[in-house]
Parts: C-alpha cells; sequence; structure tokens
C-alpha cells in the first residue's frame, strides 16, 4: 500500500488519539477533583511556602545578620539560590523559543510545563536579589525612575543593575510567550465549562474564538515572541555571569563564565524539566504525549551540556596554571583541594560524571535512571553555584581576613522554602491550565499519518490499560527524535 | 429664666411657653436639630464627617512621632559654640599608666581623647587604654551616689551623712588603711599627707595591678632610689629586654614606643642604621612580635638567661644554666651587647630582685648606667609593693584595723592572694570604696564614697621627676560622686580647703601649684599667669640637670639567688595585655573588642598553646588541639577550663595566658575568659608571673564562642622538610603550593643588611605593575585627580608596632558600634581600621609584621562601579564616599573589595533603626540589659559629626572625612589654604609612634608626600598590579636580625 506520508515522520504522539482525545485527555486534570496525590503534595509545598514566608519575614525584621554570611563571605547561599534557580528557569525558554526556530516539533509535548517551570523559577529567583538587600525596603533605588533626589541616577557600570534589567526583561518576555500559548488552551477549557468558571476562563482566554483570523495572529505573535525569547537563553545567564566575571575576585574575574554558565544553566534547565516530567507524566496519565521519546532526547541535551560544563571546569583549571597568575592558581587551587573540597568534588561528580551514563540507550530511556540523575544534576549545579561563590569569597587576596561559612537555619528554610514556593505555583498551574499545550499537540498529532490508515485506523482509542496496543505502533525503532 | 431686664427673643419667650422654656435652658444643644421621634439617625453628612474625623484622627494619632526636645542655650557659654569641638588639655593616668592629652569636647561633652604633642614624655601618642577611657565616663555601670552596700546595691545616702559616718569611725583610734594603686599625682599625696597626719595610725598600703616591686626594691639597693630609671630606648642601639613588655605594658610603653620608633624608621639611604632588639622569652609578646631576635627561654629560665648573660660579660661562671640553644645566642648578643657599649640597653620584666638587681649590673657592666639607664628624673609609673599587702592581711586577719579605705584599686580581684584577703577584709570594722563601679572589692565594702572619672576631676600628676602635667574636668560629674582627694581632705577636716568655694579640691590644688610649682619656674611672674598657662598648656616640664647615676659597687651579686629552672614538661607564663591589662580596663568595650594584637582574639582570655610542624605538610596546634577547643589547665592544684588558641612563637614546652579576665562584676568585662590570678604565686611575697607546672588535659570540649579576628596567621613561615633537611615554605606546604602566599603584594619584608636586594625586588614590583596597569582603555585617574586635594595616606610597618591605639581611635572618632563577642565569633565585627597580624620566618620563632589596613580609597575602586544604586562613589579629592541614605546593602563592593575592609551592619548594632523589634541580637553589658547603644548615657559617647549607621548599610574607613572638612572650613574661616596639619586623621593622631601619615598628596611639601619619597622603592601599595589604584603606600618592613642566632 502506498504511504501518503513520507517514511521519515514518524509518530510524536502515541496512542492513536483523535483530536477530541487530546482535548479530553488534556482537560481532564483541570476539571476533576484533585487526586489525593495532588492534595498532599499541594499541602507539603504549602507548608513550605509557609516555612518561605515565615524565614523572610524573620530576615526583614531581624536583620540579614540572622544568616551565616560575614564580613567576608557577603554572599553565599543567597546569591547561590539565586543564580541555580535562574538557571533552572532556562531549559524552558530553550525549548519554547529555539527549539521552534529549529524545528524540533516533539517539544510541543513538553515546552507548556517547562514554560511554566520557567516562569515559577524565576519568581523563586526573583526572590533572592531582593531579600539579600540589608534594606530590601528601599529595594525601589534600583529602578531609574524620575526622583526628587538630584535626580539620583542608578549606576549603569554596575553588573547588579543589568541582573535588573536581564531578569525583569526575562520574566516579562516569559510571561507573555507562555500566556499567549496558553489563550486557545484556555479557551478550550471555556468551551467545555460551564457557570462562574466558564465566565473566568472566557476572561482568561480573551474572547478567543478560534477564527482563522485569530489563529493567524496568534501564529505570528508565537513567533515574534520566539524570536524575543531567543537571544534570552543565551542573554540572561550571560549577564547573571557578569555579576562574577566583572569583579576583581581572583575565582571569579574569568572570561569564561558567560558560555560557562549559559550552558550549566540550559543543563540544570533540562535536569530540572526532567524531575518535572516525570512526575508530571506519572501523576496525570500523560505518558502518551511527553513518551519516552522526550526523555531521551532531554537526556541527550543533558549529556551534552553536562559535557560543555565539564569542558569548562577544566578549562578554568588549565587557564589558571596557565595564566601564571598567582592570585588565580591559588583560587582555583583551593576550590579544589581548598576548605570547601567536598563542595567542588561534589560539582564534579553530578554534573560531569553522572551525566555520563546517559551515553547508554538503555539509561537514557529509564524512567527512573532519568529521574534519579535529574536530582543529581540539580544538586550538582547547586554546589557549582555555591564553590563559585563562597569558596572563591572564602579565599581572596588578603589571608589576614579569610574566613569561613557555614548556613543557618534561616537561610536553609528560605532556599527549601523557595521550592515550596515553586511546586505551590507548579500544582496551581496544573490544576487550572493544561499542562500539554493542547493547540499545538493537536497540530502535530499527524506528522505521521501511517497510524491513521488502513488496518492502524481500526485502533479508534487509546486504552492505558492496553500498552500492547499502544506499544505495537510506536516502536521505539522508529522515532521521530531527530532533535537534541 | 426670668425676664429681669424686660428683653424678650420672640413671642415664645414672652408667653413664657413651656416648650421654649425647656428649650432654653439647653441653649447650645443640637438635639432637636437632627431628633426625629426621639430617636438617634444619623445623616449622611454627619456619617461622611465623623468618618473624616475618624479616620484623620487616628493617622494623626498613629502617625505621631516621639518628641525629642532639643533646648537650646537660653545664655550662651562663652567658650561653646555648637557645632564646634574645644579641646582642653589634661592627661590619662590609671595607676602608674600616664598619657598627656587634649580632650575634645562637643557642646560640653568629653568625645573623643586626642595626644598632647607638647608633652616631651609621649610626644602626642596614645595608648588604647587612654583612647577608651572617654567611654568609661558614660559606663552605665558606675556608683551614681554615695552610701550604704548592701547585697551589691548602694543605698543612696548624701554625701554630708557618709562623712559624718566615716569620720565618727576614723575618729575611734583604730588603726586605719589606705589601699592604693601608684598614685602619680603630687597634690593627690599632699592630701595623703593631709590625712595621715590628722589619722596618724593610718598607713598606706599601695601595690600595682603588674608588679615591679622586684625592680623598685633592685633599684632602691643599685642605685639608691626607689624609683624606675628613666630608660632611653632612643639613645640604645641595641636592645636586650627579658620578658619585659615595654613597647604594649611594661611601665610607660606609650613614651617608650615613641623612643624605639625614632631608632627603627627607615629614611630612604643607604647605610642607615638602625638599633637591634633581641627579646628573651617563651610568650610572643606585643614587644616580642617586634623584636629582631627572639630568644626561647622558659619562664623559669629567665634568671639563668639573665646570669648568663652577666657571665658572659663579666667573665663569671656559676649560677643556673640556661637551654643550650639559648646560651648560645645570648653568647652572640653579648657580643652585640658589648659593641654598643653605652650606646645598649637591657631590661628585665622578672619580679625577683636579685634579677633585677644583675640586670643593672649588666648595665652598668655595659656602661649603660647614665646614659640610658639614668635617674636624674627617675619615673614613678609603678611604686607598689604587693609584699605590703601581705603585711596588710596579716594585720586585718589579726583585727586590728579598724578601717580600710580602698582607693583606685580593686585587691579582691587582682591579688594573686585575693581569697586570703577576702576573708581578712571581711574582718575590719569598716570598709570605705572610692572606687566608681561595684568591682569586687566594692562589693565587700560597707562604704562607697565614688569617686568622679577622670574626665569630671581636677588633679595633677608627675609620671617622671620633673615632667608634670594637669588633670581638668571636661564635664560637670555625671553623678553624685565626689573627688577622691576631696573624700580624703574632707574626712581629715583639711584646714587648707576651702569648703565655701564650688570646686574646693581645685582651689586646693591650685594653691599647692602656687606653692610648689610655681616656685621652680621663672617664666611666668605670677601664680595665676603660670597656672593659666599651664593649665591651657596641660603640662609643665622641668627636668633636672642630667646628674651622674652611679651603680652601687656594693650591691651583692648572687647568681645563685635567680629563679632555678624548673626542669617540668610544661611550664606556664602569665601576661598582661596591651588592652585589658591587669584587669583594671576588662569593663571597657571598646578595649574588649579590640583584638589582642599577637593572637587576634577578643572579649577574654585564651591559652596561647606552640605550634608544631610535622616536617612535610601540616602546622598543628600542640597536643592535636586547635583554636577554640577546651581544656582543662591545672596549676599549684587548681583546675580551670581554658580556650586554646595556637600561639606562633610560643615556646615549646610553654604555654601562656593572659591576666585580667574572667572579672566578676562591676561590668561588661564580666564573665569573658577565666580568671587565672589564682594560680599566681608570691615568691618571698613578690607576685611571679609564671607557674613552674602547668598540667594541660587533652581537649574536653569547644568554645562555640571562640572569637577571633583572623584566622590564617601566617605569611609564608618557613621550616626543615623531615625527607631532605631543606628549609621549605611550611606555610604554604600547608595551604597549597610553594609561592601561593609569599608571591603576593601584601608583605614585603627584608633584613637590613639585605635592603639593597629588597630594594631592586621592589623596583622590578612596581615596574612590572605600572606595566600591566597601564593596558587600561581609559584615561588615567591622574587627569581626575591632578589639581586641588588628593587625600593620601603612608604608613610605615617599620614604626608601627601594631599597638591598637590606632583602631580604638578610630572606633572613638568614628562611631564604630561594638559588636559584643557572639557576632565577632561570625565575623561580624564593624571595625573601619584593623591591624593585620602576620607571622613569617621561621615557623617556630617567627617575626611578626603588622599592617593597619583601612579602606585604601582606590581611584580605580573595584567596590564604586559595582554598586546598582551608586551609594559609593569617587570625590573630587580622591576620597571613595558612602552615602549611607542611598545603600540598599547588596554587599557586592564588599566582595570586591581587594582589602575587605568593608563593613556591612548586619543587624541593629546602633539601635539607630526606629524598629525596636530587631535588637535581641545586639550587643549589651549583661544580659537583660537594654542594648548598649540605645541607652542615653552611653550614646553620649557619640560623635555628632558622625552618622551613626542603621541596619542593612555598608559603611567603612572615610578618612575621617569629617576632620577634612572641618580642616577646610577653618582655613576657609581664616582665610587661607590648607596646611598640611590642618587635617590629621584619628588613626594619626592616636599613634604614638607616628607610623601612619595622612594628607595631600598633591601638595609637594606635605608630610605623606616627603616620607613617602623618603621611602624611595620600600613605599609600595598592596597588591599595586592588580590597578585599582590605592591611595594608601606602606613602606616595607625592615628588621635588623643577628643572622648568626639562626645558624
Amino acid at each position: 500500500m502506498s504511504q501518503p506520508v513520507a517514511p521519515v515522520r514518524h509518530v510524536l504522539i502515541e496512542g492513536n488519539k483523535t483530536y477530541h482525545q487530546i482535548t479530553e485527555d488534556l482537560c481532564s486534570p483541570t476539571e476533576k477533583v484533585p487526586s489525593r496525590e495532588w492534595v498532599v503534595a499541594f499541602a507539603v509545598s504549602a507548608a513550605f511556602l509557609g516555612l518561605y514566608i515565615f524565614a523572610i519575614t524573620w530576615t526583614v525584621w531581624k536583620g540579614i545578620g540572622e544568616w551565616g554570611s560575614n564580613r567576608t563571605i557577603n554572599w553565599a547561599w543567597d546569591i547561590t539560590n539565586f543564580v541555580w534557580w535562574i538557571g533552572i528557569g532556562h531549559a524552558g525558554t530553550l525549548i519554547s523559543a529555539i527549539l521552534l526556530l529549529f524545528r524540533q516539533r516533539w517539544r510541543t509535548g513538553v515546552n507548556r510545563a517547562a514554560e511554566a517551570m520557567t516562569i515559577f523559577a524565576v519568581i523563586c529567583a526573583g526572590q533572592f536579589p531582593i531579600f539579600h538587600m540589608g534594606r530590601v525596603w528601599l529595594a525601589f533605588f534600583i529602578f531609574p525612575f524620575p526622583n526628587t533626589r538630584g535626580p539620583l541616577w542608578v549606576n549603569f557600570n554596575s553588573p547588579l543593575l543589568w541582573d535588573v534589567f536581564a531578569i525583569s526583561t526575562y520574566f516579562s518576555v516569559s510571561l507573555l510567550f507562555w500566556y499567549t500559548g496558553l489563550v486557545p488552551d484556555l479557551a478550550t477549557i471555556r468551551d467545555r465549562a460551564s457557570g462562574f468558571r466558564r465566565k473566568m476562563y472566557d476572561l482568561a482566554s480573551f474572547g478567543w474564538t478560534g477564527s482563522a483570523k485569530h489563529w493567524q495572529r496568534w501564529e505570528s505573535l508565537s513567533l515574534v515572541l520566539a524570536g524575543l525569547s531567543t537571544p534570552l537563553v543565551l542573554s540572561v545567564h550571560t549577564i547573571v555571569s557578569f555579576d562574577f566575571a566583572t569583579s576583581v575576585i581572583p575565582g571569579w574575574h574569568t572570561t569564561i563564565f558567560p558560555p560557562y554558565f549559559v550552558a550549566g544553566a540550559v543543563f540544570s534547565g533540562f535536569a530540572m524539566v526532567q524531575t518535572l516530567m516525570v512526575i508530571t507524566r506519572k501523576v496525570l496519565h500523560l505518558e502518551e504525549y511527553i513518551t519516552i521519546n522526550h526523555i531521551e532526547s532531554m537526556n541527550k541535551v543533558i549529556v551534552l551540556t553536562g559535557t560543555i560544563v565539564g569542558v569548562a571546569y577544566l578549562t578554568e583549571l588549565f587557564v589558571a596554571w596557565y595564566s601564571g597568575y598567582i592570585y588565580e592558581q591559588f583560587a582555583f587551587y583551593n576550590r579544589v583541594f581548598g576548605i570547601y573540597w567536598w563542595a567542588y568534588f561534589g560539582m564534579m561528580f553530578c554534573n560531569v560524571v553522572s551525566p555520563q551514563v546517559f551515553w547508554s540507550r538503555k539509561i537514557r530511556r529509564s524512567v527512573w535512571w532519568t529521574f534519579f540523575l535529574s536530582i543529581v544534576i540539580n544538586v550538582g549545579m547547586w554546589f557549582e553555584r555555591f564553590v563559585i561563590i563562597a569558596t572563591t569569597l572564602a579565599r581572596d587576596y588578603l589571608p589576614s581576613s579569610w574566613s569561613y561559612y557555614s548556613p543557618t537555619w534561616v537561610e536553609i528554610s528560605i532556599f527549601t522554602g523557595t521550592m515550596g514556593l515553586f511546586f505551590t505555583c507548579y500544582l496551581i498551574f496544573c490544576r487550572v491550565a493544561p499542562v500539554v499545550a493542547i493547540a499545538e499537540v493537536k497540530a502535530i498529532l499527524k506528522v505521521a499519518g501511517s497510524q491513521y490508515i488502513g488496518k492502524n485506523a481500526t485502533v479508534k482509542r487509546s486504552i492505558p490499560d492496553q500498552p500492547t496496543i499502544v506499544q505495537a505502533k510506536s516502536n521505539p525503532e522508529d522515532s521521530g527524535f531527530h532533535g537534541a | 429664666m426670668h425676664h429681669d431686664n424686660g428683653i424678650w427673643v420672640s413671642a415664645d419667650d414672652l408667653m413664657r411657653e413651656e416648650s421654649f422654656l425647656q428649650s432654653a435652658e439647653k441653649e447650645f444643644s443640637v438635639d432637636n436639630v437632627d431628633q426625629t421621634d426621639g430617636k438617634w439617625e444619623t445623616n449622611r453628612r454627619d456619617f461622611l464627617k465623623l468618618l473624616g474625623f475618624g479616620l484623620g484622627a487616628a493617622t494623626i494619632a498613629s502617625c505621631e512621632i516621639p518628641v525629642k526636645k532639643v533646648i537650646p542655650y537660653v545664655t550662651k557659654p562663652d567658650d561653646i559654640v555648637p557645632g564646634v569641638a574645644n579641646y582642653f588639655a589634661s592627661s590619662f593616668v590609671h595607676g602608674g599608666d600616664y598619657c598627656a592629652l587634649l580632650v575634645k569636647t562637643r557642646e560640653g561633652r568629653p568625645i573623643k581623647i586626642e595626644g598632647n604633642t607638647l608633652s616631651s614624655l609621649t610626644r602626642g601618642g596614645t595608648s588604647a587604654r587612654a583612647q577608651a577611657s572617654v567611654l568609661s565616663l558614660y559606663d552605665t555601670r558606675r556608683i551614681q551616689s554615695a552610701g550604704r552596700i548592701n547585697a551589691g546595691k548602694v543605698e543612696p545616702m548624701e554625701w554630708p551623712m557618709l562623712d559624718r559616718e566615716v569620720k565618727s569611725k576614723l575618729a575611734s583610734g583604730g588603726q586605719v588603711r589606705l589601699i592604693t594603686n601608684t598614685i602619680i599625682s603630687p597634690t593627690a599625696k599632699m592630701a595623703l599627707k593631709e590625712f595621715t597626719d590628722k589619722f596618724p595610725n593610718t598607713r598606706v598600703v599601695t601595690y600595682d595591678p603588674v608588679s615591679s616591686a622586684a625592680l623598685l626594691a633592685a633599684n632602691q639597693q643599685c642605685f639608691g632610689t626607689r624609683a624606675i630609671a628613666n630608660y632611653r630606648f632612643d639613645r640604645a642601639d641595641v636592645i636586650a629586654s627579658f620578658d619585659a613588655d615595654f613597647l604594649g605594658t611594661w611601665i610607660s610603653p606609650v613614651e617608650y614606643a615613641r623612643q624605639y620608633a625614632d631608632k627603627r624608621k627607615m629614611r630612604g639611604q643607604r647605610g642607615l642604621t638602625m638599633s637591634r632588639h633581641y627579646q628573651i622569652e617563651s610568650h610572643m609578646s606585643l614587644t616580642g612580635s617586634n623584636a629582631d631576635n627572639r630568644i626561647l627561654v622558659k619562664p623559669s629560665e629567665q634568671g639563668a638567661a639573665i646570669v648568663a648573660l652577666y657571665n658572659e660579660l663579666s667573665g663569671s661562671s656559676g649560677g643556673p644554666k640556661v637551654n643550650d640553644k639559648a646560651a648560645a645566642d645570648i653568647k652572640k648578643m653579648a657580643a652585640d651587647l658589648r659593641n654598643a657599649r653605652g650606646r645598649s640597653l637591657v631590661i628585665s620584666g622578672s619580679n625577683n630582685i636579685m634579677e633585677q638587681v644583675i640586670v643593672n649590673k649588666i648595665n652598668d657592666l655595659l656602661g649603660n648606667v647614665g646614659t640610658t639607664v639614668d635617674f636624674s628624673a627617675p619615673s614613678y609609673q609603678r611604686q607598689g609593693d604587693e609584699r605590703d599587702m601581705v603585711t596588710l592581711i596579716n594585720e586585718m586577719n589579726s583585727g586590728q584595723v579598724a578601717v580600710a579605705i580602698v582607693w583606685g584599686a580593686n585587691p579582691a580581684y587582682e591579688l594573686a592572694n585575693a581569697a586570703d584577703f577576702k576573708t581578712a577584709f571581711a574582718k575590719v570594722g569598716t570598709r570605705v570604696s572610692l572606687g566608681g563601679t561595684i568591682d569586687e572589692t566594692t562589693n565587700l565594702c560597707t562604704h562607697a564614697a565614688p569617686a568622679h572619672h577622670l574626665l569630671e576631676s581636677w588633679g595633677d600628676a608627675e609620671p617622671k621627676a620633673g615632667y608634670y602635667s594637669l588633670i581638668q574636668p571636661m564635664i560637670n560629674p555625671l553623678f553624685k560622686t565626689r573627688q577622691a582627694e576631696l573624700s580624703l581632705l574632707e574626712w581629715a577636716d583639711s584646714v587648707n580647703l576651702n569648703r565655701q568655694d564650688a570646686q574646693p579640691y581645685y582651689q586646693y590644688l591650685k594653691s599647692t601649684w602656687a606653692s610648689d610649682m610655681f616656685a621652680k619656674q621663672t617664666k611666668y611672674s605670677t601664680p595665676t599667669a603660670f597656672w593659666d598657662m599651664t593649665l591651657h598648656d596641660g603640662i609643665f616640664e622641668v627636668p633636672a640637670a642630667a646628674g651622674s647615676t652611679v651603680f652601687n659597687g656594693a650591691a651583692a651579686i648572687d647568681t645563685n639567688a635567680v629563679t632555678k629552672p624548673a626542669g617540668t614538661e610544661v611550664e606556664i607564663s602569665f601576661y598582661e595585655t596591651v588592652n585589658i591589662g591587669g584587669g583594671q580596663y576588662a569593663h571597657n568595650p571598646w578595649l574588649q573588642e579590640m583584638p589582642d594584637p599577637v593572637n587576634r582574639t577578643v572579649w577574654g582570655n585564651y591559652l596561647n598553646i606552640p605550634v608544631e610542624w610535622n616536617g612535610k605538610d601540616e602546622i598543628n596546634g600542640w597536643k592535636g588541639l586547635t583554636d577554640g577547643d577546651n581544656v582543662d589547665v591545672e596549676v599549684n592544684g587548681q583546675k580551670l577550663t581554658c580556650t586554646v588558641v595556637r600561639a606562633f612563637g610560643q615556646m615549646p614546652g610553654t604555654v601562656s595566658i593572659a591576666i585580667g579576665a574572667g572579672r566578676e562584676m562591676g561590668g561588661c568585662g564580666v564573665g569573658y575568659g577565666v580568671n587565672v590570678n589564682p594560680w599566681l604565686t608570691l615568691e618571698g611575697g613578690l607576685v611571679q608571673y609564671a607557674a613552674k607546672e602547668a598540667k594541660v588535659s587533652d581537649k574536653v570540649g569547644e568554645d562555640k564562642h571562640y572569637a577571633c579576628v583572623q584566622h590564617h596567621h601566617t605569611m609564608g613561615v618557613t621550616a626543615k622538610q623531615t625527607s631532605d633537611g631543606q628549609t621549605i615554605n611550611a606555610d604554604e606546604a600547608a595551604l597549597a603550593f610553594q609561592g601561593s602566599l609569599t608571591k603576593r603584594s601584601i608583605i614585603f619584608q627584608t633584613n637590613l643588611k639585605d635592603l639593597q636586594d629588597l630594594e631592586e625586588k621592589l623596583e622590578e614590583f612596581h615596574a612590572e605593575a605600572e606595566h600591566l596597569n597601564a593596558q587600561t582603555l581609559y584615561p588615567s585617574t591622574a587627569d581626575y585627580f591632578g589639581t586641588g586635594m588628593k587625600w593620601g595616606m603612608y604608613v610605615d610597618l617599620n614604626s608601627c608596632i601594631g599597638c591598637g591605639a590606632c583602631q580604638v581611635a578610630c572606633v572613638s572618632e568614628n562611631n564604630v558600634p561594638v559588636v559584643g563577642k557572639k557576632e565577632v565569633k561570625r565575623h561580624h565585627e564593624m571595625t573601619w581600621l584593623r591591624i593585620d597580624r602576620y607571622f613569617y620566618g621561621d615557623l617556630e620563632n617567627p617575626k611578626v609584621v603588622y599592617q593597619p589596613m583601612m579602606c585604601q580609597h582606590c581611584d580605580n575602586a573595584p567596590c564604586e562601579n559595582v554598586c546598582p544604586v551608586a551609594a559609593t562613589t569617587h570625590s573630587m579629592e580622591g576620597i571613595n564616599q558612602m552615602a549611607y541614605n542611598r545603600c540598599i546593602g547588596t554587599r557586592y563592593c564588599a566582595n570586591n573589595c581587594p582589602y575587605k575592609v568593608r563593613r556591612f551592619n548586619w543587624l541593629d548594632y546602633t539601635t539607630a533603626d526606629t524598629w525596636p523589634a530587631n535588637e535581641e541580637r545586639v550587643f549589651r553589658v549583661e544580659e537583660g540589659d537594654k542594648p548598649f547603644y540605645a541607652d542615653n548615657l552611653t550614646r553620649m559617647v557619640l560623635n555628632p559629626d558622625v552618622t551613626v549607621r542603621s541596619r542593612g548599610v555598608i559603611e567603612k574607613c572615610t578618612f575621617c572625612i569629617q576632620r577634612i572638612q572641618e580642616g577646610k572650613l577653618t582655613a576657609k574661616r581664616e582665610g587661607r589654604a590648607l596646611l598640611d596639619n590642618d587635617v590629621r586623621s584619628a588613626c594619626q593622631t592616636a599613634c604614638p609612634t607616628g607610623a601612619i601619615i595622612f594628607g595631600n598628596l598633591n601638595n609637594p611639601e606635605s608630610e605623606v608626600n616627603k616620607a613617602s619619597q623618603r621611602a624611595g622603592a620600600l613605599a609600595y601599595k598592596v597588591l599595586e598590579e592588580i590597578n585599582v589604584r590605592p591611595a594608601v603606600n606602606y613602606s616595607a618592613k625592615v628588621h635588623n636580625s643577628n643572622e648568626e642566632l639562626y645558624s
């Protein structure tokens, strides 16, 4: 039988879905009574969010002195967490923007959740630059606004100011992009809803009717925003790296930081996407939308970026030695063998060694391995930022001022608390919006049309408890995942 | 209502209607206006009115700011211009500690201590103790009135009542004893004499918290004068000090430091000379840390070491033997001393009479008597003899003493036999304390007759024969206290006291000076003119003509009468610290928070243990102990738990610990450290600052508040590698790799004989740095700062002895908050100026370089460009400025400061916040007190010219910008250009050795420029090559070691 579609295109959505099934599958989590898993997870997250609010209130009330930072190590967990969270956000933007431009159509399965993750991660990240300020009530000083103090302007030389612009731009563009994608899907939910709920979704979907003109504009806007987001993937973490690279402190003052930070950000971001997706697809029964192929593709990104990061680590060491500059050499010697050696080796193991197991196809396609390693990588990337920040500061130019840092309960609470903030947001998101982009998934449903032709067409529904069918029609050997 | 006047207002009125009458009763009532049917109904307008009023009232009430009234002068005092400081000459006298002062007062309250440059003894230098004395004026623990003492509290009494009671006891005819520390005031001695004349059964018993009784006794034997010699360190080319900490604590350190530094300053020419200083000790004292050579002997070997030198010089033999290495070294030292005949000086801190006699004999043998050791102007700064206290204790025990008066002493804490004293003291019927706080002794007294603080007192001082100075009050007494001398005169019913006068003791003092001092001079013809000028200058010096001092040949030398080496495993020595002394200064928070110069710890005393080198790559504490470990130490059968600090330069087989800590009552020093006075022993009645055996346990715990401001101590100490016997950089072997520390451009040092090498090396370094720094896209900063003022500093590391006076001066001048031990432990100290201390040289017997480190005011400041809100900027005069109000506290500037001099207000240390809920972790004198700075009395010490910083902002050294401003205004007002001397920073004026010079770098004639030029290539900038372009020049440290000692 001749096939009407090219054989190179393969199934992206498994289970021989119909369009209606997709709507059903993806809208239902927002329409049903929450599952027990969700309720428990939400309760735990909300509790941590409560802890976060308590610890932040404590800090603002009593002073930064409640933290463990000191005259030598003025930044520690605060900025470590900031960079960590910002890095995590990068995967969402990369998936939605860069992969869109690269026509990686598999991205539609994960982009919505990844973008949501970006936004929530940036929200978490944004807490730290604000609340690490000694006088947070004057935080508005960092905005260049007309004022009666001279006018007193901000310092455009300061990388911290660049941060303000970079992060606020990043947040607004990401939010727009994400919400734009949500509009048709919210309209879909609206159409299925009634009463108050319908009213709310109507409001949220901006009166979307699905007319051709709407779709045309929507497509254009999405493309424009993707174009805007693309440089942001590179610029945001570059600017974050400037917080360190433009300083005079040996160990911070290096030109390698921008690419190294971006690679690390994508690396940690994909790890976090994996962590979330592995749970989400299981809990919300979305295995057919977020497939093993997705997981494998992302693992490929992880092994690539992890290796880039590894090369960066080694390059740093080489350059420190090659520079012949005593302070630089000492800074890196100290990083590896100094007081925080365990953080360095933790970082090396988690970020460079552990992802190498993904060269094995079997491990790459294992949900358990993926989940475990995604956690390991997230830990490793946290260590990386801690190593860069605290270890460097602890041993700088003047030995007389060398010091040691360990966190107090307040800092630990704030960090774990931002996890609560993040997951609370994510869980609410799961309940109010489809975690997979309905409209976009529908667009790629039939890229490989073979599943709907001939005898295959007899399979009308996806039946999760009949996995044989699913498996037969989505032979991994035929994977269309050329990406990553 | 009745129409008495025949006027009616309406028909109703005329008709006298009932309803009208009722309403007219309530003329101003509004009842009927809105009343309908007898029910209340609020209409809309009223509701809005009420709402508006309620809201407004509530808002206004809640916005109310507490009113603090500023009361203007109704009649302005002639001498006080609000906002302009007045300086009055006075003196710092505490026991035998002395310093000539100028006291800065603002609006009638003293806020800062400066040195009096007219004094030829201290020459404008000060000590940390003198600097901090202004804070103790505002001590909240001061006794506020006379009274009876009951259970640690003073039950207030009026002075006449107290006088009546005390006088009746005195008149009872029993024995009277007056316990004092050294008194150097001639007028006070006159008052004392009046008192003893009136009550002839009185004896004055004098002891010193840290005794020099043996030295006094030896001088009596050898020179016929019971006084301290007039030492001339400025004439000594070779100095040998046997455990005498003459730069830090011994007799008159400010005076000696200046003399010493005069012989140590680099003049910038080759072939220059400097003195050579040997220190023979076991524990590294401040003086030892400045020595060119330290010879390590155990505490019990001090006598043997002195004998070794004596034998070497006199050609005799006999007496105990010192360890072999020290014996060989002393031999070489003796050669040096002999070569500098008449230009050398040997001193000893020993409290053994024979040892001091031998030291005197050594000086005689070296021809120093009459040159560097002379008695033409002997010092009276130590007069005490603790043997008298033993007698006194016996007398008290036997019940002979009816009245004991304690004046300025605290024997219940300070004595080695304090326990005996306490028991005996309780047997005295009437015990009167003239002390200012409820300390250990005052607490045991029956009556408190609190004396004024120094800054409220009149007085005079004669620290050295012929060198007089005056003490004048800076402020009216804050409390109902009374001058101590006046109390004595009052009790003695002195006839010379003009009781009608408002200030009887002032008149008394003045008449003494008119009768005694006036005659000693010829310059002024009337006593009044003489008095006025002397009071203005603060000092009056009539040095005796250099008489001939002759060593009494009859003084017998018995080399066997010295302390015998103990031969025990571990010996312990006890030393006085620069800051809290023998405990007299323990209740001053500024001094407590000033790090010990050598081991850099604060708030308490720590057991110094030796460090050990494992021959390969580890520097460990003795017994595997480390900083902050607790150990049990048993000395003379008494066990105490001490916290350990690893101390470089501590001789193996010895440990040491400071006295003066572990105070039990009286102020903020209570509860910090351990009181080791019970460990002191008396030998022949003389207290010994060492014990022959200390049993140190293994680690028994940890001090979780161990507070030390510097964790890494060394700058590349060297040691032998076991494997090949090579001398390697042990510090770097333990830390990272060879060169990782010593190649840093922080400290440069050399031996005098290798000076040329260092100069060449530094020239190369300067050229390299200049080359690196020239690689820039930006125009040279010289363009910005080439004209007008450009402030800069020069710090002479060769003069800096690390005494810490500058640090306390900075705290005082700039309102730098005290944060307390727990916060220092967390490295939250706020000091703007710190003195970094680095050990270098031989690991077991290292040398020290002190480096005062403050904001370097970089022209290419890394802190400035990273601040997002431009809170820290560069002034046109080259000053790195902080705008506290703009600071939001991101702390990036502090991270990016290569010198780590920026300080962040982690908590509300100054209670400047209007948010008292956050004050629980800030410093308090005692738990349960209100925060230290929340007390209005304490706040009186604040400098009104300097902003008190609130929580959450960064602060740092401003180069005393308020002084710069003041100098500029003075010059402007006087219509002249700013002179070099118009602006002097607080650290500069405090320094006893002139190590810090501040001024205008654009003025080629300024001292700061001239000093940098004199130093030539030796002048360098810390981290010169990283292109931050600091404004502070340091000069390399040059020592003058005898390298034969290391062979």
